[in-house]
C-alpha cells in the first residue's frame, strides 16, 4: 500500500460557508420539489439542496435545481424599470412609477380607442398562485379585455381540455404514490428521465421494488423507451388510433369493467360505434404498431389488477391533442383505473406553476375552476370582488395561440407579456416577429431584460424571481407548496404581485375593489374561494405547507378543524363513484374520430422534424443558458439524425445542417445516432431562432395547443461550416 | 465535521455491514493494520482536528456503478460540481456513453466515471511533485492542488481521466470521494443524487442491495489490471455487438464471445477525410513538450558523439574539441538546451514552482528525467565554462563536468523514453518512442556538429556525421514501420491512433515519412559527395529538421489514451477543438476554457525561499 507523503497538508475542501438554509419549492418544472437555498455569511446564495423530509423529492434534486441558487444573480437580468417610444429607438432607463404610468395609459388608451379586448394579457405557468390570482383579479375584473391566457396554452391546454371533456372538471386524478401501488405502467409520449427526472426517479425505486411492467409509446428512443418492457415505436400524430384500437380489443374482447362504466359513465354505445371501425389490422397501418402488439399491450393494459397511465408533451403538443388526452381516460375508465391506488391518468404537467395558474388564474373563466359561461359563477365572483358582474364577458375570449393569429391581423394592438417569450416559445418564428412587430406597446414583465420577446417591448418592468418572492405553487400532484423569499429581488426589480398590486392601484380609481399585499393574507382569500369545491384548499395556510412540506388538494376547512392532518402523500380524486364533476357525477365516454391533418414527410420534405426537452434546459433558456453547469451539456442546437440518412446526405457527425421546412430554415449540429429513424430528425426547442422557426404547430381545435411534435423539413449539409457556425452564434445571445 | 440534517434520508447514509478480508487481486480491504500509526489521526480536513467515527474508516470504499440504469440525468455531475464548488470546465465527475444497433432496436449505455482510488495510483506514482497522498483513511487518492505545478503528467497515466487540469488556474484537482461526508457516515454528493439508482459507494467488493453483479469491466472501461480501481459494475442488459462512442474518437467496443466481454477497436466508421490537420497540430497544448524533448535530445545526441569519439578515438569526431571555436559550439548547445528547458518549464501550470519536479524521486519518470536532464545541462555547462580555460585544473573540472553530463544523458535520456510508457496510452507504450529517440539523438546531434564543422570548414568529418544521419534515420524509419504494424494488430486505442494518423494527420503523417526517404538519400550523397555543397547541407538541415517537428507533434497529438467516453459535446475534444477555433468558447457557460500561459510569479517564488529560510 501506498501511501505518499508521510507529513500531509490539510486536506482542503469546498467550505461554502453556508449560514442558513431557507426553504421554497423548485422553481423549474412541475414535480415540485422542496428546496433549501444556502446563505452565507453575508447572505448571498450559495448552495442548494432538496428537502430531506420532503415526500415529492425525499432529498434529491435534479441538476438544475442542484444549481439553482446561481439564478439571483445570472446574467440578463433586469435591474430598472425601461421605456422607449417604440421598440426602434433605444431604451430609457426610468422609475417604476413613470413605467406603470405609461403602461397604464398604453393600455388604457388603446382600449379606449379599439375596444376592451384590443389589448391581450399573456402570462405564464412560471409565477406564483397568488400572483397569478391577483392577476386574473385585475384583468378580469378592472381591465376587462378578455383576451387573456397563459403560455400554459403550449404546454398543458390539452391536458386541461381532455380532463375537462372526460371528467367534468381540470384536476389530475392521480398522485406519484400511484408509481408503488401500480400492476402496470403506460407512458404516453413522456420521456420521463430527462423531463421529470424526480419523478422518474419515484417511478423507478416503485419499479425496482414491485417489477410492474414498462410500456412506452415514443417515436424515438429516449432512455425511457430502451428501458421500457415493451416499445411501442409509433407513426407520429397517431396516438388516438392506438387507443381506439386497444379500445376495440379490449371491448372486443370483453375485457372492459362493466360494473364500472355503468356506473360511472356516460356514453359507452357511442365509443364502441366508433371504436368498432379500429380493428387492429386496420389501425396497424396508420400508427405504424403491429397488429399483434396493439392486441398484446391492450390484453395486459385490460388484465393488469391496476394500470396507470402518464402522458407530457408527446399527446399535448399535437393536432389530436386533447382527444389524446380523452383517449387515455377513456382507456382509464372502461377498465375501471380511475381513483384508486395505482390506477390513474396521471398528466405529468411542465412548468412549475402551471397547476396554479390553471386553478387560479382565470385565464381559462374565473378562479378554482370556474367558468365565465356558467352565471352563477360570474355572480359568485363579481360580489366577492365587489365588481359588476356585467364586466365579465359571457363566454372565454381567445387562447395565446388565437391571439397571436388575430395580433397578425392587427386585431390586437397593445400586449402585456409577463414572464413568457413567445419569440423563442411560439411555433413559426417569422410570424411571431411579424405579429409582435405591429403592436402599438408592449408591455414586457420579467426577471431577465434580454428574453428574445423584449426586443418588441416599449416598457420593460425588471421583476423578481423564484425564490425572491412569496407564494405557493401547484404541483403535478395537486400539491401546493411554498416559495420563500431568500433573496431580495435583484437591483431595482420587485415581485410580480407587488408590480400587479402597483397597476391595480391605477385601475382601481375608484377603490371598491380590494388587492392585499401579503401573498398568505392573499391565499386565505383564495381559501375562502375554493370552500367545497374540487380544489378545496381551506384548510391551508402557509405556515401548514411549509411544516408540511407541500399539502396535496383537496385539503378543507373541515377537515383542518376536525384536527385531521394532512395527509404526507397519496391523495387522489374520484375515490368514490359517480363523483365526476358533470352534473349526474358520471364521467363521459367520448369516441374519437382520427382525422390525418399532420404535415408528414413527403419527396419535397421527406423528415419528421420531432422536437423536444434536454434535461439540462429550462423552456427558452433564459435561465439554463446562462448557468454553465447545466448549459455545457448541449450549448448549441443540434439534431439527432441517423447515420443511415446522414451517409446518403454526406453529413458527418459535427458537422452543421440546415433543416428547411415550408416556413424557413434551422440550423443545427447533426449528431449521429440510431435514436430516430431514417425518417426523422430531433431537434430540442430550448434554442431562440432554431425549432420554431421550421415548426408548422397546427392547433389542436380542443385546447388550442400547437403541434410542435409534427411538421415535415428537408435537410442540408451547409457547404460553408465555418459561416454556419458564426450563424449559429449570432442567432442567439447566450 | 460534516453536518448531517436531521431530515437526511436513509439511502444517503452508508451501510456496509460486513466486508470481505481481501479485494479479487489479493489486497487488504484493510488499508493498514489493526495496530498502525496511521490509525486514529484526524483527516484534517480544512484544519478541523476532528476524527471521524465512520467504522469502516480504515477500508478500501469504492463507488457501484450499474450501467443498466443511469440514464445520464447529471445529477451526479451537478452535486459534485456544487459541493466542490468547481466551474464549469472542470468536472470530478463527468458521464459519457457509448450506442449501438439500429432504430429502434438501439441501447445507449451511459457510463458516469469520477476517481476509481485505484489499489495503484499510477497517478500517484507518476506525480513528480507528490502532490498525490493514497490515504489509510477509505483507501482514498487525494490530490492537493496546492503542490501541483500543473505539468499534468497525472492526466497522462489515469486510464479513467479523473484528474482535471484546470487551464484557467494551471493545476490538477479531483474526486476527494467526500471524505468528509464519509467521516460522518454519510455517501459521497454523487452517489446520493443520483436518480436513475445507478451509482452505489461502500467497502470495495460489497454489492448494495438487490444487485448480484460485481465486475470490473463494461464496455468503454479501460482494462482494469493497469491500476485495479475500486470500482466494480452491474450490466445485465444484452447490448448490441458494436458499441460506438460519439466524443469523435474513432473506437468502438466490440463483443468478444469467446471472452465475454468487450473490446476496444477502432472505428472506421468515422469516414475521417485524408487531411494536414495542421492547426490542431501546431495548437496541441503538447508542443512544448516537442520543441523540449527534440531540444534536449539534439544535444545530448551531440554530446554523446563528441564523447564517444574522444573515447573511442573516432577519428572524424575526435578532432572537433581541436578545432578552434570549440568552445562556442558547446555554448550555442547550451543555449539550444535552455530553449527546451525555457519551453518545458513555462508550459508548466505554475511555471516558478519548477524545483517541485525533483519531489518523487522515488517513483516518478518524470522527477528522474528532470533530474537526469538537470545534470546532463548542469554538466555540459561545466564543459562549456571549462573549456574558456587551459590548465590541468580545468582539464580535470572538464572531464568532472563531462562525466556528470552523461550520466545526465544515461538517467535523464532513459527516464525521458520511460516516462511514455504508459499503459493507458498504448500509441506510445511501444519501443518505437525508444527508437524515435535515438534516432532523434543521432540525427539532429549529427546535425549541430555537421554545422560546425561547416562553419570552421573541417569538411572531412561530414561523410561520418552524414552517415550518423543515415543510422538514425534507418532506426527511425525501422520503428516507424515496426510500430504502425504493432499498432494496427493492438489494442483499440493504438489501432484508433494510428487511423486518426493517417486519416485526420494524414497528409502530414505521410509527408513526414516521405521526408524522411529523401532525407536518407541526401544523407547518404553526404557520405559520398566528393564536392560537398552548403547548400545541400542547408536543405537537408531543414528537411530533417521539419521531418522531426512534424513526427514529434503527430507522436504527441494524435494519441488516443484508453480514457472513458465522453458524450457529443461535453468531453469531446472534437467540439472543445470546434468551440475554441470558432470563438463558441468566448461563451463562459459553454464549459470549454481556452488554453493559456502562466506568468513565472517570481513574487510567489522569493516568497517560498523567504520562508523555507526563516525556517531553518
Amino acid at each position: 500500500m501506498l501511501f505518499g507523503r508521510n507529513k500531509k497538508n490539510p486536506i482542503k475542501m469546498a467550505d461554502k460557508q453556508v449560514k442558513d438554509w431557507k426553504y421554497a419549492t423548485c422553481g423549474y418544472c412541475s414535480t415540485g420539489c422542496s428546496i433549501e437555498v444556502g446563505l452565507n455569511e453575508e447572505g448571498k446564495p450559495v448552495a442548494s439542496r432538496g428537502v430531506g423530509g420532503a415526500d415529492v423529492n425525499r432529498g434529491k434534486l435534479c441538476l438544475k435545481g442542484i444549481f439553482e441558487h446561481e439564478l439571483f444573480d445570472s446574467d440578463g437580468r433586469g435591474t430598472e424599470p425601461k421605456i422607449r417610444g417604440s421598440f426602434r429607438e433605444d431604451w430609457q432607463t426610468t422609475d417604476w412609477d413613470t413605467a406603470l404610468d405609461q403602461t397604464f395609459a398604453d393600455i388604457r388608451r388603446v382600449q379606449e380607442k379599439y375596444g376592451r379586448d384590443s389589448v391581450a394579457v399573456i402570462s405564464t405557468g412560471q409565477m406564483l398562485t397568488e400572483e397569478f390570482y391577483t392577476l386574473g383579479k385585475l384583468t378580469r375584473g378592472l381591465i376587462g379585455t378578455n383576451n387573456y391566457d397563459g403560455n400554459t396554452t403550449l404546454c398543458m391546454a390539452s391536458a386541461v381540455s381532455g380532463y375537462k371533456r372526460s371528467f367534468g372538471s381540470d384536476g389530475p386524478p392521480g398522485c406519484y404514490e400511484d408509481f408503488d401501488e401500480t400492476s402496470l405502467l403506460i407512458a404516453w409520449g413522456s420521456n420521463l428521465p430527462e423531463q421529470h427526472p424526480i419523478i422518474y426517479w419515484r417511478m423507478k425505486e416503485a419499479q425496482e421494488k414491485s417489477g410492474f411492467p414498462l410500456i412506452v409509446v415514443d417515436p424515438r428512443v429516449t432512455m425511457l423507451a430502451q428501458n421500457a418492457d415493451r416499445h411501442l415505436t409509433i407513426t407520429p400524430g397517431t396516438d388516438v388510433v392506438l387507443m381506439n384500437s386497444m379500445m376495440y380489443v379490449i371491448l372486443d374482447e370483453g375485457l372492459e369493467d362493466r360494473r364500472y362504466i355503468e356506473a360511472n359513465t356516460n356514453g359507452i354505445e357511442e365509443l364502441e360505434a366508433e371504436v368498432a371501425k379500429y380493428d387492429p389490422v386496420t389501425a396497424a397501418k396508420i400508427c405504424g404498431i403491429d397488429e399483434d402488439s396493439i392486441r398484446a399491450v391492450a390484453r395486459q393494459f385490460a388484465g393488469a389488477k391496476t394500470a396507470m397511465q402518464i402522458w407530457t408533451m408527446g399527446i399535448n403538443q399535437s393536432t389530436h391533442g386533447s382527444d389524446g388526452v380523452v383517449g387515455i381516460n377513456n382507456l382509464a375508465l372502461i377498465t375501471g383505473n380511475i381513483g384508486i391506488a395505482g390506477g390513474t391518468s396521471l398528466s405529468i404537467t411542465g412548468q412549475c406553476n402551471a397547476m396554479g395558474t390553471r386553478e387560479w388564474s382565470s385565464c381559462s373563466g374565473l378562479p378554482n375552476h370556474r367558468f365565465l359561461e356558467n352565471a352563477q359563477d360570474r355572480e359568485d365572483i363579481a360580489k366577492f370582488w365587489n365588481v359588476d358582474p356585467e364586466f365579465f364577458p359571457k363566454k372565454r375570449g381567445m387562447l395565446q395561440t388565437d391571439i397571436y393569429q388575430a395580433m397578425e391581423l392587427g386585431q390586437i394592438k397593445g400586449l402585456w407579456l409577463i414572464a413568457t417569450n413567445p419569440m423563442t416559445s411560439l411555433p413559426n418564428t417569422a410570424r411571431i416577429r411579424r405579429a409582435m412587430e405591429q403592436l402599438e406597446f408592449c408591455v414586457i414583465q420579467d426577471c431577465y431584460a434580454d428574453t428574445e420577446s423584449a426586443q418588441y417591448g416599449t416598457v420593460y418592468l425588471p421583476a423578481g424571481t423564484w425564490a425572491e418572492k412569496d407564494g405557493v405553487m401547484t404541483n403535478t400532484e395537486r400539491r401546493i407548496n411554498v416559495v420563500k423569499p431568500v433573496v431580495k429581488p435583484h437591483g431595482n426589480s420587485k415581485p410580480d404581485l407587488w408590480i400587479f398590486n402597483r397597476m391595480a392601484e391605477r385601475f382601481n380609481e375608484e377603490g371598491k375593489v380590494n388587492f392585499s399585499e401579503k401573498a398568505s393574507d392573499i391565499f386565505l382569500e383564495m381559501g375562502v374561494l375554493s370552500e367545497g369545491r374540487l380544489s378545496d384548499n381551506s384548510g391551508m395556510t402557509h405556515a401548514l405547507i411549509e411544516e408540511n412540506r407541500g399539502i396535496q388538494w383537496p385539503y378543507t376547512k373541515i377537515q383542518a378543524e376536525n384536527g385531521e392532518a394532512p395527509a404526507k402523500g397519496g391523495v387522489r380524486l374520484y375515490t368514490e363513484e359517480t363523483t365526476f364533476r358533470y352534473a349526474d357525477g358520471k364521467a363521459k365516454l367520448i369516441p374519437l374520430p382520427f382525422i390525418d391533418n399532420n404535415e408528414v414527410p413527403d419527396d419535397r420534405f421527406p423528415f419528421w422534424l420531432n422536437t423536444g426537452r434536454l434535461i439540462e434546459h429550462w423552456h427558452g433558456r433564459t435561465k439554463t443558458g446562462k448557468l454553465g453547469n447545466n448549459n455545457k451539456y448541449s450549448p448549441i442546437p443540434f439534431a439527432e439524425m441517423s447515420p443511415d440518412a446522414a451517409k446518403e446526405l454526406g453529413v458527418v457527425a459535427g458537422d452543421y445542417i440546415r433543416l428547411i421546412s415550408r416556413r424557413s430554415d434551422a440550423i443545427v449540429m447533426a449528431q449521429l445516432t440510431h435514436r430516430v429513424p431514417k425518417n426523422m430528425v430531433f431537434v430540442p426547442f430550448h434554442f431562440h431562432d432554431c425549432a420554431n422557426r421550421v415548426v408548422l404547430g397546427l392547433l389542436d381545435p380542443h385546447s388550442r395547443q400547437p403541434a410542435y411534435k409534427q411538421s415535415a423539413v428537408q435537410i442540408e449539409r451547409i457547404a460553408d461550416q465555418a459561416g454556419a457556425a458564426k450563424m449559429s452564434m449570432e442567432m442567439r445571445k447566450f | 465535521m460534516f453536518k448531517v440534517r436531521q431530515d437526511e434520508p436513509q439511502y444517503a447514509f452508508l451501510n456496509d455491514k460486513e466486508s470481505a478480508t481481501h479485494n479479487r487481486y489479493g489486497t487488504p480491504i484493510d488499508t493498514v493494520a489493526e495496530q498502525s500509526a496511521l490509525r486514529g489521526e484526524s483527516l484534517n480536513i480544512n484544519a478541523d482536528r476532528e476524527v471521524g467515527e465512520n467504522p469502516n474508516r480504515y477500508k478500501q470504499h469504492g463507488f457501484f456503478f450499474t450501467a443498466d440504469n443511469c440514464i445520464a440525468c447529471h445529477a451526479c455531475e451537478a452535486a459534485c460540481s456544487e459541493k466542490n464548488d468547481n466551474p464549469p470546465h472542470i468536472a470530478f465527475r463527468s458521464v459519457g456513453f457509448v450506442e449501438g444497433g439500429t432504430y429502434p432496436d438501439y441501447r445507449r449505455q451511459n457510463i458516469s466515471m469520477a476517481c476509481n482510488h485505484c489499489d495503484d495510483p499510477v497517478c500517484l506514482k507518476g506525480c513528480p511533485t507528490r502532490a498525490y497522498t493514497k490515504f489509510a483513511e477509505y483507501g482514498a487518492v487525494l490530490q492537493d492542488p496546492d503542490i501541483c505545478f500543473g505539468c499534468g503528467y497525472c492526466t497522462w497515466v489515469c486510464p479513467y481521466n479523473a484528474p482535471q487540469l484546470d487551464p484557467v488556474k494551471g493545476q490538477v484537482t479531483k474526486c476527494n470521494m467526500c471524505v468528509d461526508r464519509l467521516e460522518v457516515g454519510l455517501k459521497p454528493a454523487c452517489v446520493s443524487a443520483c436518480l436513475g439508482k445507478a451509482l452505489e459507494f461502500g467497502v470495495v467488493e460489497n454489492k448494495p442491495e438487490d444487485r448480484d453483479q460485481a465486475k470490473t469491466n463494461i464496455p468503454g472501461f479501460p482494462d482494469h489490471n493497469i491500476t485495479h480501481p475500486n470500482i466494480r459494475f452491474q450490466q445485465t442488459r444484452t447490448l448490441n455487438r458494436d458499441m460506438v462512442r460519439v466524443d469523435s474518437t474513432p473506437i468502438k467496443y466490440h463483443r468478444d464471445d469467446d471472452k465475454g466481454q468487450y473490446e476496444s477497436e477502432v472505428d472506421k466508421n468515422a469516414l475521417r477525410q485524408r487531411s494536414w490537420g495542421i492547426k490542431t497540430l501546431l495548437n496541441s497544448h503538447e508542443n512544448a513538450h516537442a520543441i523540449f524533448t527534440l531540444c534536449v535530445q539534439a544535444v545530448m545526441g551531440a554530446f554523446s558523439l563528441l564523447l564517444i569519439g574522444q573515447l573511442f578515438s573516432i577519428t572524424g569526431l575526435a578532432i572537433l574539441p581541436e578545432i578552434s571555436g570549440f568552445s562556442y559550439m558547446l555554448w550555442v548547445m547550451v543555449a539550444i538546451m535552455g530553449i527546451g528547458l525555457f519551453k518545458l518549464n513555462m508550459h508548466l501550470g505554475k511555471p516558478h514552482r519548477f524545483y517541485r519536479g525533483f519531489y518523487n524521486l522515488r517513483h516518478s519518470p518524470v522527477s528522474r528525467e528532470i533530474a537526469g536532464v538537470s545534470a546532463f545541462f548542469g554538466g555540459l555547462k561545466g564543459v562549456a565554462f571549462f573549456s574558456l580555460f587551459s590548465g590541468g585544473w580545468a582539464v580535470l573540472l572538464g572531464a568532472l563536468s563531462a562525466a556528470l553530463a552523461a550520466l545526465g544523458v544515461m538517467v535523464g535520456g532513459y527516464y525521458m523514453y520511460k516516462l511514455y510508457r504508459i499503459k493507458a496510452r498504448p500509441f506510445w507504450d511501444h519501443w518505437q518512442t525508444a527508437s524515435s529517440f535515438v534516432s532523434t539523438m543521432l540525427t539532429l546531434g549529427a546535425l549541430i556538429l555537421a554545422f560546425f564543422v561547416l562553419i570552421t570548414g573541417n569538411m572531412a568529418s561530414l561523410p561520418l556525421l552524414g552517415s550518423v544521419v543515415v543510422v538514425g534515420l534507418l532506426l527511425e524509419a525501422v520503428g516507424l514501420y515496426q510500430h504502425s504494424k504493432d499498432l494496427k494488430a493492438g489494442s483499440g486505442e493504438g489501432q484508433a491512433s494510428h487511423y486518426d494518423q493517417t486519416t485526420q494527420f494524414g497528409k502530414s503523417y505521410y509527408l513526414r515519412n516521405g521526408l524522411i526517404v529523401i532525407n536518407v538519400l541526401m544523407a547518404i550523397g553526404l557520405m559520398f559527395a566528393s564536392d560537398i555543397t552548403v547548400v545541400l547541407v542547408i536543405i537537408l538541415s531543414l528537411s530533417i529538421l521539419v521531418s522531426a517537428y512534424l513526427g514529434r507533434i503527430i507522436f504527441y497529438t494524435v494519441v488516443i489514451p484508453t480514457t472513458m467516453p465522453g458524450a457529443f459535446f461535453w468531453k469531446n475534444k472534437g467540439f472543445v477543438e470546434h468551440a475554441r477555433e470558432s470563438g463558441l468558447a468566448d461563451m463562459q457557460q459553454l464549459g470549454v476554457a481556452y488554453e493559456q500561459h502562466h506568468a513565472f510569479d517570481t513574487v510567489a517564488l522569493v516568497k517560498t525561499v523567504k520562508e523555507v529560510f526563516a525556517k531553518s
